[in-house]
Parts: C-alpha cells; structure tokens; sequence
C-alpha cells in the first residue's frame, strides 16, 4: 500500500502586519499536526473542490456546474492568496509578526494511497519492489504539487528548497536541485537523499520520482543525468546521446547558460504525460525510450527532449507572475523549440509544422470559438467572462478544458513568432537574454527576496522588455491576438485585367461567425509572374476590399526564358497550360503566415498545378495539394505524379500528394487509363528491376524514401473502382508487399511499415453487402476480405512471438478487426477489444482496443459498454488512460444533444454528474474531460432526458447563475462587513444573509453546512492555542459530517478577530521551505505501519484528556513524534485499517 | 577346462591363421542362430562354427561329460572363438610391430606366452594318448571378399615413393566431390521461395500456438476459422513493447559489418549537405550521427563526479538521550 508521511516546514517572512492567518494549498494530505514558530496552532481544512456542488438537488445543469467549479477553484487559488489549508497563527507569536519576524510553520503529514499528485506503479510480480520495477512519481496538470504536500502551491511564489527523502536502499529518489549526499539511515534499510535547491522555485515546479533506476551519466555533459526502469539501459544511452546537442543550441542562441547546476531526465512508466518539466528535471514516459533500429520514434523522442528542455529555461527556471502571463513562458518556450526544429530538421520541416500548427488551431478555434492568450479580469460583471463561448471558465488553469490548454500553448508559440516577425529573431534572442540574465542575477542574491520577482515574467515585464530591446510598438499585434481571442478568415479571388494589366485582388472576410474576429492591416501577397516574383503588402481596411495589383510582365513576352523564382533560382517551364492573356502563374495571399488566418482562394486549377511544381515553399506546396483535390483532371494527375517522383521535394509534401492523387483518380474513375494510380511508380521506386511485382528487400537507407514507401501503398488502398471496391489489382499488390516483405538485411526496424501495410489492407475494405449480424459467417466471407482476415490474423498472432517496438502492428491489427466489423464482413463483437484494453497490455495498444470499444459503443448504442468504459475511467490504474477514454469518447460521443439516444437517461446524467462533481477530484485534468463529454452529451442545459423539474426548482437554478456555490460569497470584501457584525450569533444572521441576497434554495442541508463552514473557515477560528488543537485533523476528513458539531463549538468559544477578515490575507511565505518526505512502499515501511497503529492505539486512549503538556521541551516532542499528538481516533473511523 | 582350451588352439591353429590375415572381423561376427542363411561367406563361417562346436564336444566328453547344454557348449565355443582370436590378432600384431606381414611360429610363442600360456606344455599335451581325433571341416569356398568398389583412376606412385608401399587408397577417399545442385539462381525464384517458406512457418508457427494455448475468436459460428492467440496482460508490458527481441538484434549483429560503412557515410554527409539545400537531407543525417556514442572510457567513467555515483554515507552516530 503506498504510504508517504512527512513533515514541510516553511520560513516566512510576513510582509504585512498582522500576519495571523496562513493559508497553504493541501490536497488530500492528512495533517496531524502544525506548528508556528514551535507552538501548536489550530488550523482548517476545507477543500471545496472535493466536491463542486453540495446538493443533492436534480440541477445538472452545466452552466450550474461550471460556475460553481469556477468558484470553488477561486476560493483555494493560491494566487489570490487563499488555500484549502487555513492555519491560525498563534496569539502569542502576534506581537511579533507585528515587528515582522520570521514565522516557522511546521507541518506533519501523511499520504495514504493518494490519488493524485503521485502516482505507484508496482507491477504484480515476484521478487522485492526493485526487482519489479516499482516505482513512483509526482504529476498533475499546472499546480499540482499541493496534492502531495502542503505548500502556496502557485508558479508566483518562490523560495529556496531543502528537500530530503527516505527511501528503501534499492530506490534512487531523484528530485529537484542538487543532491547534496545520501545517507543510510541507522538499520541500513533505508537511504535518505538530501537535495538543496539554491534557485529560487515555486511550489509548482518541484517534483520526485523515485524508483529502482538505471543511472546514466550523460557521456558529453557530467552534470546531466539521465534514469530509467530496470533493463531499458541499452535504450536510454541511445535515447540520450543527443541531449548535448539541444542544450549546445539553446545555450547558444539565448547566449545564456543553463541555469540549474545540473539536469535530471527521469523515464517512467504510465506517465501522465509524455514530457514534464520541473525545476533542474524532467520525467518524461518510458515509452520515448528507443533501440537505434527505430526509425519513427527518433525525431519525435527528441522533439520531446527538446520542449523539455526549452520548458526548463522559460517555465521552470523563469516562472509566471499569474496564470494571465502563462502564455509568454508557452510561447517563448513553444518558440524556441521551434528554433530547434529548424535547425536539426530543417526549414522545410519547421514550415511545415507551423503550418500544421496553424491549422490546427484555426480549425479549433473556428470550431469552439475563440482561445484567449491573455484574459482580462475584473472590471464589470459584463467582463467576468471574457469567453462566454465556452462551457467552462479561462479563469483557471484547472477549469480548462485539455484541448483548449493544448491549443492555447499552439497559439501562444505562433504569436510569438508574429512577433518575431514583427521586430526580428535578433530582438527577440535579445529579449529572452534578458529575461533570462535579470533572473539569474536576481536568483544569486539569496535571502533577498524582494528581487526575486524579476524571475517571475508577466505579460507586462515582457512587452515592455520587447520595447525597449526593439523600439517597436506591438501594441497592435498584442492587442488583435493576445488580449482578444479568435482568429480570422480571408476569402480571396482576383481576375486580371489585360489592358490596365492589372491584377484585381479580391479580398473578403467573414468575421460574424464563432471564433472569427476581424482584421485590419497589412497583409502580404506574393505574385508569380512570368518576369519573376513580386510581393506586395496591401493594407486591409475596413470598408475596401478590391486591391489593384499592377503586374510586371507583359504575358508571353519571352517565350523561352527561364522565370526566375521566389529564391532566385531560374526555372525552365512548360507555359502551355496557362492562359495566354495573363502573365500570372500563381498568387499567394499571406505566404509567411504572419497572421493567425484561414485563406480560401480561389485561383484557376493550372496555376495551382504550377504552384505545386515549381514554388519552393512546402507550405504553398501543400496549400496546392489540397486545392487541386477539386481538380481531378490529367493535369492535375501529371502534377501530383511528378512531384511524387521528385526525390528533391519535402517527403512529407509527397507523402501527401499521395493521398490527393488517391482522391483524384477516385474522381476521375471512369475516365483514368492506366494501372491503377501510383502503383507503377511504386513498382518503379521500390521492387526490383528483374521482377516488378516483387518488392526489394527492405533497406530504408534513405528516410525519404521510406516515408513515402510507407504511405504509396495506404494512400493506394484508398483507390475504388467503378462499383465502389477496392480494385483487385490494388488488394494483391499490397498482399504482395506483406508477402515478399524481407528485412532479413536491414538494419532498421520494419514495425512501422509493417503496420502501414496492415493500415492499407483496413483502408481498402468496403462495407460488405449484406449488413445483418446473422449472415456474417465464416462461410459468407467475402474472398478478399478472407485473405485480408488471414493476414491480419497472421501478423495479430506473430506479434505474440515476435512483438515489434510499441506494438504497433496490434495497434494496427485491432483497428483493421474493428473496420471488418463496422463493415459488416466479421460479427461485430466488444470482447476482443475489451480484453485487450485491459491494464497489462501496452498503452498504444489499450488506446487503440479502447478506441474501437468507444466504436462499438457508439455505433451499437452498447450501454453496457459504455457503462464498461465509464467504470475503467473511474477504476483504472493509468491516469493517462482514463484521461485518453474520456477524450475519446468526447471526440466519438455514444449520443450527442442534438439526437435522441436510449443511452441518454437519467442514471447516465447522474453518473457523469457525479463523476465530474466529485469523483474526479484528484485530477484536474480528468474534471475537465468529464466536463466535456457531459458538455458533448447534454449541452449547457438540463439534459433533455430529466424528468422536468418542479417549478420552485426551476426558480431556483436560474437565480443561482449568479452566484452558485455560496461558499466563495464572503471573499469578496462587501460581505465581510455584515458578517463580522453578526458574529455573535453566527448561525441565524448568516443564513438570513444569504437568503436575502441569492436565494439559495436551503433544500438540502449540505449545501447550508457548507457555506456556514466556509464562513468559519473565514472567520477567525478562534480556539485557544492547545487547547484543541487535536481535534482538527478530525473534522479534516470528516468534513461535512462534522460540521454542525464543529459549527456550534465555534460559537460557543467565538470571539472574533475582524481585522482577518477584511485582511488580504497573502502570507508571503518567499522563503527556505523544507520539506521532506519519506516514501514508503516496502517491507521496512510495514514497519512504519505498525508503527503508526501502535502509536494510534495509544493514542486513542489517551486523546480525550490529552496534552496540556503542549509546550513541553521540544525535544521530547520530538521524539514522541507525530503520534503523541495523533488526530488518529477521530478519523479512523473512515479511514482504512492500517494494518496489513 | 583350461586343458581343453589348450588342446583346442592346437587343433585349430591353421585355421584360425587365415583368419588373422582377413581381419577378426568374420571371425567375431555372430553367425548362425537358426537362420537359413545362403550368402558363401555365412556358410564358411558356419562350417568353422560347427568344427569348433565338435571340438568342444569331444573335449567334454574326453573330460567325462556324458552331456551337455546345448547354451553351454555355445558358450564354451564362444570363449574359444575368442580366445583364438585374441592369439591371432596378437600375433599379427607382434609381426606387423616387426615390419613383417606373415605372423610366424615365434609371433604365435610370443603371443601365448603373452598370454600365460606355457608353450613347452604344448607338445604333450598334444601327443596325449585319448585324443579324439576330429575331422577337418567341410571344405567349403573361402568366402569371397567382396571387391572393394573402384571410383576412379587410382593414383600411381610418385616417383619419391618405392613401389612396395602400399597403393593409393581409391581417389574418393582424399578427393572433395562436389555433389550439390547448382543453385537456382533465378531471383525471382529465390524471392518466391524465401517468401513462402518463411509464411508458412510463420502460419504453422501461430497454428500450433492456437492450437496449445487459449484462443480468442472473431467468429461465433466458428470459433476454429482465424483463431486468435488470445491476449495475456503482462505485468511490465513496456519491456517487451520497448526492447528488441532476439531476432531483432541478431539481425543488427549481421548488419554491423555494414553498419560501419554506413556510419563512415553519414560523417561525410553532413559536410556535404552544408552547400546543399539545408531542409532536404537534414532528418536522415541528422538522425544517423546521433546514433553514433562517443566511446568513454571506463576508466574515464569512474572519474566522473556526479553525486548518484558517489557511495552512500553511514549514518552519522546520533546521541541517544
């Protein structure tokens, strides 16, 4: 059972008078004791995330549900200086916060099977945890640190870090900053790591992982150490051996060190997610580990290492003032990264992935509405939401939907990059140097913390450093991206005209529809005449939206010269095609995508068949494949043909032109000559001279020809003849490939193209012709479709005896079974799926089991499957599976709103209402998931499956919009008054308070207990120090249960303080945190188990008339331990046994 | 019985004596036991065979056995055909060791005195008065020894060698005779073969694994047509999704050789490609010089300092209280 107890202590320095409560972020940490300055203090834990809405009432309603998520997440956020942990200093120690002295706040605690924060994996095999491979790590999505110790857990809050761990001996504990030594503890058993962190660190950026780790000293750089799980050595020196390539970059353009003293990469299984950055490491999953055979994986491990690494200087290193500036740090790292990739895998890549970057997010953004770089708070109720289009609130890292966050990072890099556009890389390097050299000075000045703001960027701090680095004004710029949200859509056309020779441009804009918002500006478009290429800027204005563009060359002047392109060079080209009256050849609009934009032009199709052949930009390039998909003509064939045959041109720009010539010929079907497309150029790239119909033996010497040798035979598969079937010759040509497939003399691996051939064999089944589930016999196969079957069924079972790299030939193979399925040609049946979606099975492959799970239950209107699915949501062991289950299903819903569904019913409402509401709180990410497909399922409103609700009720919710979940109401300072005016009796004028003012229907009394709860919480609790400082940790766990009880005490010893309440509460604890925890997962720790339960005995018979001893000499307290002031009886009760 | 035994060798002594020069192969070679047998060598041995039995008979009875075994007699015979065998094979011996091919009287002296046999004994024992005298066997045609078959030319003397050595041994005995077929050289042949030969080991392979173990099925109907190797959850499934299997890396060890080359290759690469176009061959060099390490030293290796190298401390000693 995995057990972490440990004690934090936090030196803060009060910056304001009067410094009597502390509030720290704790997430289902038990605490047993704290302490200030060596005197027990009394403290409250309140966590109204656990559990969003309090009633039991039918709201369910998403806007309900968002808005009190919303507040709930706004009532702990630590930036705005609260926390779940409300820790009253003690009246002694008042005076001298009034002399501001320092304040130690000691805290011991203790985690027992946490849910989130750290995750166990502890494989269930024989031999002791380091043979198996047990190991643990911390996660979380943004702050997520409070989930395994208390902390201020924001990215704002810097201080220096002790950090010690006890682990067994077999365990390597790696965590932040240096480790300093390890020493045994006295039965030899255990290891103790002591880490010292110099530099300044928030919360938020520190992290653990501890396990039986492989270590790895990185050959080039000593300082750098890398750790991976048992047996994967091999695979990590290979990984690693490029490290030093992307630190030499980065350190060379942001001429800047590395600014950590060393640097850790940690491999681990069933990570959350596939990179994590924390201060001087990184965890990253296991599963980017590769041998040197793997070919496709390489480039994407070192992208990975490459984000981590641009992550440490701009994000860890540099941290964000709040979470309104987390777009600089995402946009400068997703920046530099970007630096990174142009020049490892050069230009044409970076392009290429700009645009796909682009896309992406415009799609996104015209799809879901707007993403909003830098929200604006406050001010009037009207801005309370700046994007009202959403289902959930941008106020919050932890309210954000994953997609939203991951499209918010994609255009937080493509802004910056409209910057650099706007005042040159140069500047820009400038400006991250300083950034950078401020905070370096500033975190080598120790126990000053007041400078060690400079290591926080805000959105201010950075604009104005780009205006004094550059002298330019980006006001523009920031404004139209950064603080206003959407994109825009050009529509262009042009016509020329011959006697003014003229070229009229046309360029409209819709900005009324979601996610569209309109421009103003330059633009540029780039002109490719017959004399060479011209680009010119137009301004777009408000009302104008013809340009004239005069054109340089007379049409057909020259005849047999060559036309100079863009780049120079000078090109020799068929001109026949064109129309003689016009010398234009192709038009861009925006070629450098220096405006977040979707273009529709519209252009003749011989001019994008020029474009495609002879601009030397792949952007344009693909921008041409894409348009020439509505031109299936012979020309447009001779294009893509060419292009494909041209070893010159970008892979991946041929690896599409592959899929449109598919698409074409498909359109052309009765009018194509010739075997079917692409199949003899395959032949004539790929198989052998003396007999065509045999593939060579497998080299893959050339990466380029590899891709395009993997994607020919998919894209071919997607061919149809006349009765809409895959030809035949096409099925047997790739039949083919499988058979003669030979990598007996190739030193790469041929797992991917394998599997792409199993990819081409599912893309070129059709539904079969009979379609009920009786008739799909074994007999009824179809004859391709069993040779097909046959394969599969093949390379499904060798892959038992042989796995290849990330399974991916089962991947491949289970998405074939579900197609034959769907099509009808195999009954279709969840088993199989399910039984390998099961925990034990390697994550692509459960991913794409669950996959064709989400399938069947879409398409079958299976509730017991999707009851199947929601189960493993809740139950499964991965995180990143349940997060992965969730998206899927969002992305291919069972039901949407708009359809009626027999799934759609009320249990199914209230299982996800439940899930979403309280049964996802250790995992912020997990919430938002839930909240997505409740919002995909239901919508906003009350899903149309509830019984309507009684009128009252329905009163009730629409005058709950505003306010929703009361126990945020005494925050905002208005309150503050009245309460503290009624203090004496708390109870009656409290309720009346609220009922006056929002109609809080008191129909259950959850709700009530909890807004009086939160009111205490607000309220000075004022308990004599010691005097009851045990019961605490008690009414910790049993929250709401104990409420009334604690309720009434309060009032009876009540005297209260109201300067706390009007108080801005924000200890600033910059400060020497230490901290340390022991992780216990091995046999020594059912030592500490029994420990605890001895201990805990006693205890409860000795709690009730327990210690007035408080303030004893300390170091009998300390021996005593935790224990002799144990909370254990009270919560006991519910928790489970410690005992083995 | 030893008396007999002696008396016995005398008697047989010119018999056994061909017999050496052939080899004792026919001599031990069991023979008879009932069956009718035709070959001409099989019926010499038995002839001499049933002498020996008729020796050993009358020895008996010249000893005062009314009767015996028949299982006896064969044994005594049998030890007799040994023994005389053992004195012939010595004695050639003894003349071989002495650079003669004829065993002479005094190999055969020698050899049974070898044998603690008292050769004066000899002369009166066989001038013993109850002697029986025995008939000589049948005469029957020496066995034929089968004409060794002759492949090829036997080779002559060369002139170095006297001609009194022996001859060459036939030229199959020392000369390589190549007796594979000529390759199918056809490549689409070769291709067709290696591709059809490896599937259907491959479907056997699986076959047999669906056969013995648990099966997942895709039909209802009939659950044998594609039986799937059912699936079994591993307890650490990224080892075996991550590490190359065997098969994988001794293909890697056969490659290695070329692998060297290749490597030579993409050093070069990169120079080159700085006057190229720098976005069009970047991944494939790129990728190829990373996997080249730069080979520490072990010796290098233990100077590192990194502190996760460093050895673990002892507890400091703590004062209890």
């Amino acid at each position: 059972i995995p057990v972490v107890s440990g004690f934090v202590e936090l030196t803060i320095f009060p910056t304001v008078v009067n410094l009597n409560r502390i509030k720290l972020n704790s997430k289902q940490c038990r605490i047993y004791r704290v302490r200030v300055n060596d005197l027990e203090a009394p403290f409250i834990y309140n966590d109204p995330t656990l559990e969003v809405c309090h009633h039991e009432s039918k709201q369910r309603n998403l806007n309900y549900f968002s808005s009190a998520y919303t507040a709930a997440v706004s009532a702990v956020d630590p930036d705005a200086g609260h926390g779940e942990l409300v820790i009253k200093v003690p009246s002694e120690l008042w005076k001298q916060g009034d002399e501001m002295n320092v304040l130690k706040v000691y805290i011991e605690f203790s985690l027992d099977q946490p849910k989130g924060g750290l995750h166990f994996v502890v494989p269930d095999v024989e031999g002791s945890m380091a043979e198996r491979g047990a190991h643990v790590f911390s996660f979380g999505y943004q702050n997520s640190t409070r989930f395994w110790f208390p902390c201020v857990d924001s990215y704002s809050e810097l201080c220096t870090w002790k950090l010690e761990f006890t682990v067994d001996a077999s365990m390597v504990a790696v965590s932040c900053g240096d480790l300093v030594e390890t020493v045994y503890t006295h039965d030899m058993r255990k290891k103790t790591f002591h880490y010292v962190l110099p530099i300044p660190t928030a919360a938020s950026n520190i992290s653990l992982s501890v396990g039986p780790f492989e270590i790895l000293v990185d050959p080039y750089m000593h300082e750098v150490t890398h750790f991976c799980l048992p047996q994967l050595l091999p695979l990590l020196k290979h990984s690693m051996s490029y490290l030093h390539e992307i630190f030499e970059f980065y350190e060379e353009i942001l001429t800047c060190r590395y600014p950590y003293s060393c640097f850790k990469t940690v491999f681990v299984d069933e990570a959350y997610v596939q990179v994590s950055s924390y201060a001087s490491m990184s965890i990253f999953s296991t599963n980017l580990l590769h041998s040197a055979m793997i070919i496709d994986q390489t480039p994407l491990t070192r992208q990975c290492l490459a984000q981590a690494l641009a992550q440490q200087f701009f994000g860890c290193f540099i941290s964000r003032m709040s979470w309104a500036d987390e777009w600089v740090l995402k946009g400068i790292s997703g920046y530099i990264y970007g630096l990174y990739l142009k020049k490892t895998f050069g230009v044409n890549q970076y392009r290429h992935w700009i645009k796909e970057e682009l896309d992406k997010m415009v799609e996104y953004e015209l799809k879901m509405g707007g993403v909003l770089l830098h929200p604006t708070f406050g001010g009037g109720k009207d801005k309370d939401n700046p994007t009202p289009h959403l289902h959930f609130s941008i106020k919050h890292p932890h309210t954000l939907s994953w997609k939203y966050y991951k499209m918010f990072q994609c255009k937080a890099h493509l802004v910056m990059r409209l910057i650099e556009n706007r005042i040159s890389m140069e500047f820009m390097l400038q400006v991250f140097n300083k950034l950078l050299s401020l905070a370096s000075t500033a975190s080598s000045q120790k126990y000053q913390s007041h400078m060690w703001s400079q290591m926080l960027v805000s959105t201010h701090s950075f604009l104005k450093s780009i205006s004094n680095v550059s002298g330019k004004d980006i006001g523009p710029l920031i404004k139209q991206w950064v603080d206003q949200s959407a994109v825009v859509k050009f529509f262009g056309s042009f016509a020329f005209n011959r006697k003014r020779n003229v070229l009229e441009l046309e360029i409209r804009q819709d900005y009324t529809s979601s996610g569209t918002q309109k421009y103003v500006g330059p633009i540029k478009v780039t002109v490719q005449e017959l004399d060479g290429s011209f680009n010119h800027t137009l301004q777009i204005e408000e009302n104008s939206l013809k340009h004239d563009i005069p054109c340089h060359s007379k049409s057909r002047r020259n005849k047999k010269k060559k036309i100079p392109l863009m780049n120079g060079e000078e090109v020799d080209m068929d001109l026949s095609a064109m129309d003689a009256d016009s010398p234009l050849l192709w038009i861009r609009i925006d070629p450098d995508m220096s405006i977040l934009r979707k273009v529709e032009f519209e252009q003749a199709d011989f001019m994008w068949q020029y474009q495609l052949r002879y601009e030397r930009d792949v952007v344009a390039q693909e921008e041409s494949i894409l348009a020439l998909e509505k031109f299936p003509t012979p020309a447009s064939r001779l294009a893509l043909t060419d292009i494909l045959e041209q070893d010159q041109c970008f892979y991946k720009v041929r690896q599409g032109a592959c899929f449109c010539l598919a698409k074409i010929a498909n359109s052309m079907m009765s009018t194509w000559t010739g075997p079917p497309a692409m199949k003899s150029l395959f032949t004539r790239m790929f198989c052998c001279k003396s007999c065509p119909n045999i593939v060579k033996t497998n080299t893959f010497i050339s990466f380029q020809s590899y891709f395009l040798q993997k994607t020919m035979p998919v894209a071919m598969a997607q061919l149809r003849d006349i009765q809409n079937l895959c030809p035949k010759d096409v099925l047997n040509f790739i039949l083919d490939l499988i058979k003669y497939n030979d990598n007996r003399k190739n030193k790469f691996s041929d797992n991917y193209y394998r599997a792409e051939l199993i990819d081409a064999l599912t893309n070129s089944l059709t539904p079969a012709i009979s379609i009920s589930n009786e008739v799909r016999t074994v007999d009824n196969l179809n004859g391709d479709v069993r040779l097909i079957l046959e394969e599969i069924t093949r390379s499904l079972n060798m892959e038992k005896l042989l796995p290849s790299y990330r399974n991916t030939i089962t991947v491949s193979c289970l998405r074939a079974i579900r197609m034959l399925q769907k099509n009808g040609h195999i009954p279709s049946d969840p088993s199989l799926f399910k039984s390998y979606a099961e925990y034990g099975h390697f994550v692509d492959v459960r991913v794409a089991a669950l996959e064709a799970v989400v399938d069947y239950t879409r398409v079958d209107r299976s509730s017991v499957e999707l009851q199947w699915l929601l189960n493993m949501v809740q139950n499964d062991p991965a995180h990143y599976i349940r997060h992965k289950i969730l998206s899927m299903l969002g992305k291919n819903p069972p039901f949407t709103k708009a359809a009626e569904s027999p799934l759609c019913n009320e249990a199914l409402v209230d299982q996800l209402w439940k899930l979403m509401n309280s049964g996802t709180s250790h995992d912020w990410r997990l919430r938002c998931d839930a909240v997505n497909l409740y919002y995909t399922l239901f919508g906003l409103t009350r899903p149309s499956c509830l019984p309507l609700p009684e009128l009252g009720l329905v009163l009730n919710l629409k005058e709950k919009k505003a306010v929703l979940n009361p126990t945020i109401k005494p925050e905002q300072g208005l309150d503050t008054t009245e309460m503290t005016g009624n203090t004496m009796g708390v109870h009656i004028p409290v309720m009346g308070f609220t009922s006056s003012e929002d109609e809080i229907d008191m129909e259950s009394p959850h709700d009530s207990q909890a807004f009086i709860h939160h009111h205490l919480n607000i309220l000075e609790r004022p308990s004599t120090p010691g005097q009851h400082p045990v019961k605490h940790p008690a009414r910790i766990i049993l929250l709401s249960d104990n409420l009334v009880l604690f309720f009434s005490r309060t009032r009876c010893t009540s005297t209260v303080d109201q300067a706390v309440l009007s108080l801005p509460v924000t200890p600033l604890p910059s400060s020497f945190g230490k901290e340390s925890t022991s992780s216990s997962k091995h046999s020594g720790d059912h030592h500490h188990h029994h420990h605890h339960h001895e201990h805990k005995k006693k205890k409860k018979k000795k709690h009730k008339h327990k210690h007035k001893h408080k303030h004893e000499s300390k170091d009998k307290e300390r021996d005593s331990h935790a224990f002799s002031n144990s909370p254990a009886s009270g919560r006991s009760v519910r928790s489970p046994s410690m005992s083995d | 019985m030893t008396v007999a035994v002696h008396f016995l060798f005398l008697k047989d002594d010119r018999s056994a004596t061909p017999v050496f020069s052939h080899g004792h192969l026919y001599v031990l070679q069991r023979s008879g036991c009932g069956k009718a047998t035709s070959s001409p060598a099989e019926n010499y041995q038995l002839a001499r065979r049933r002498t020996l039995q008729v020796v050993v008979s009358s020895l008996l009875t010249e000893c005062g056995f009314e009767s015996a075994e028949k299982a006896t007699v064969e044994s005594l015979t049998e030890m007799i055909q040994s023994y005389i065998s053992e004195v012939g094979r010595c004695a050639k011996a003894y003349c071989e060791h002495t650079a003669r091919i004829t065993p002479t009287l005094s190999d055969a002296v020698v050899t049974l005195n070898e044998m603690g046999f008292n050769v004066d004994t000899l002369p009166g024992y066989a001038k013993r008065s109850q002697r029986m005298v025995i008939t000589a066997p049948p005469v029957t045609n020496a066995p034929v020894i089968p004409k060794a078959l002759i492949a090829g030319q036997k080779r002559t003397h060369p002139s170095h060698i006297p001609s009194h050595f022996p001859e060459f041994p036939d030229p199959h005995t020392y000369i390589k005779t190549p007796t594979f077929r000529e390759p199918v050289s056809d490549y689409q042949v070769v291709r067709e073969k290696a591709a059809s030969q490896r599937r259907d080991v491959e479907r056997a392979l699986t076959r047999f694994m669906a056969k013995t173990g648990e099966t997942q099925s895709l039909f209802k109907d009939d659950v044998t047509a594609f039986p799937l190797i059912a699936e079994r959850p591993s307890s650490i499934p990224y080892l075996s999704a991550l590490l190359p299997s065997e098969l994988e890396l001794q293909t890697l060890e056969e490659t290695d050789s070329s692998e060297q080359d290749d490597q030579t290759d993409s050093e070069n690469t990169p120079v080159n490609n700085l006057n190229d176009d720098p976005g069009a061959d970047k991944e494939n060099s790129v990728l190829l010089a990373g996997g080249v390490v730069p080979s520490v030293k072990v010796s290098e290796e233990n100077m590192i300092d990194n502190p996760y190298l460093r050895p673990v401390k002892k507890p400091k000693v703590r004062r209890k209280k």
